[in-house]
């Protein structure tokens, strides 16, 4: 490689720059090459190294001070809201009170409503659901403790001692039932409501922090 | 020599030998030389920054029929290197604690 080699190289691996920027590299190369008096072009060429390298070490150094402009292009428009002034806020909270905390107390009296029935609904299903294996296992030692006063034929004593031990074992399973199911159904049944309560809070937090 | 240059040593060094006169690429390069092993084509970079930063300006001057192109430290540039000598006196001594005990 010449030294007519060497610049066209140069010159093509800097392409990329703005042509004043490269005519700035160009002219500090060919100084150097006429201030190297003692050495030969060869030398020089073969101390400065290849061309290519010198251009990517120079591109690399000139996209590293440019991030300035380049931010400038990306980044994310103002958010629109932002423009509202604080006096113009105020105003609008001040309009908005009269309107504003009815609304609040119906909101949440509303919601405080249905949170109510929805727990005395939970309420009602727990009484009922333990309520018939409760009566079922009543009635079972009420029978097995009522035939032998009742009854004087021993046939239909036995008879209900029987069925006492029906209503009783009716009673256990059921009462084991409602405990699988329980363990079961409640605490995801309970996860989803304290999910549903925390929604529009976290929903509010997110918002007030981006504000 | 052993140690890795770092790019704030390589400025302070080139604003010092420019701060002494008025000087051009090749004899830059030369002079770096002199204390530290870097290849002969890392000062354009270099140069290009300081110049960037405001640290040096150029000025073109006709010399032996032609135009050659001369750096020359700014006041800003003044300023960047008093601080690094003022850094370089506080490592160098706190270096030479541990090296040589105070």
């Amino acid at each position: 490689m010449d030294k007519k080699d060497f610049f066209a190289e140069l010159r093509r691996a800097l392409s990329g720059l703005p042509s004043e920027e490269r005519d700035n590299v160009l002219k500090y190369y060919e100084d150097y090459f006429l201030d190297a008096e003692g050495e030969s072009d060869a030398e020089i060429i073969r101390g400065l190294g290849d061309p290519q390298k010198i251009a990517a070490d120079i591109l690399k150094e000139y996209r590293d001070l440019q991030p300035h402009s380049w931010q400038k292009n990306t980044a994310p428009p103002p958010r629109r809201w932002k423009g509202i002034s604080p006096w113009l806020l105020l105003v609008l909270v001040v309009f908005a009170i009269p309107i504003g905390i009815p609304l609040v107390i119906g909101l949440g009296a509303t919601l405080l409503g249905i949170l109510i029935s929805i727990i005395a609904f939970i309420v009602a299903i727990v009484i009922v659901a333990f309520a018939v294996p409760a009566a079922l296992a009543i009635t079972g030692i009420a029978l097995l403790g009522l035939s032998f006063c009742i009854w004087g034929d021993p046939a239909s004593a036995l008879m209900m001692v029987g069925g006492g031990f029906v209503c009783l074992a009716l009673g256990g399973l059921a009462g084991l039932l409602l405990v699988k199911l329980c363990l079961l159904f409640v605490p995801p049944l309970f996860r989803w409501f304290v999910a549903l309560l925390r929604w529009p809070i976290d929903k509010l937090r997110v918002a007030f922090r981006r504000g | 020599m052993p140690f890795p240059v770092s790019s704030s040593l390589l400025d302070a060094i080139v604003l010092a030998i420019v701060s002494r006169e008025d000087t051009y690429g090749y004899r830059i390069t030369q002079d770096v030389r002199q204390v530290m092993d870097i290849s002969e084509s890392t000062l354009y970079p270099v140069l290009r920054r300081l110049l960037k930063n405001g640290c040096l300006s150029t000025h073109d001057q006709a010399v032996e029929g032609r135009i050659r192109r001369y750096y020359r430290i700014t006041p800003l540039g003044r300023m960047r290197l008093a601080e690094a000598l003022k850094d370089w006196a506080m490592y160098r001594d706190s270096i030479e604690k541990v090296f040589f005990g105070g």
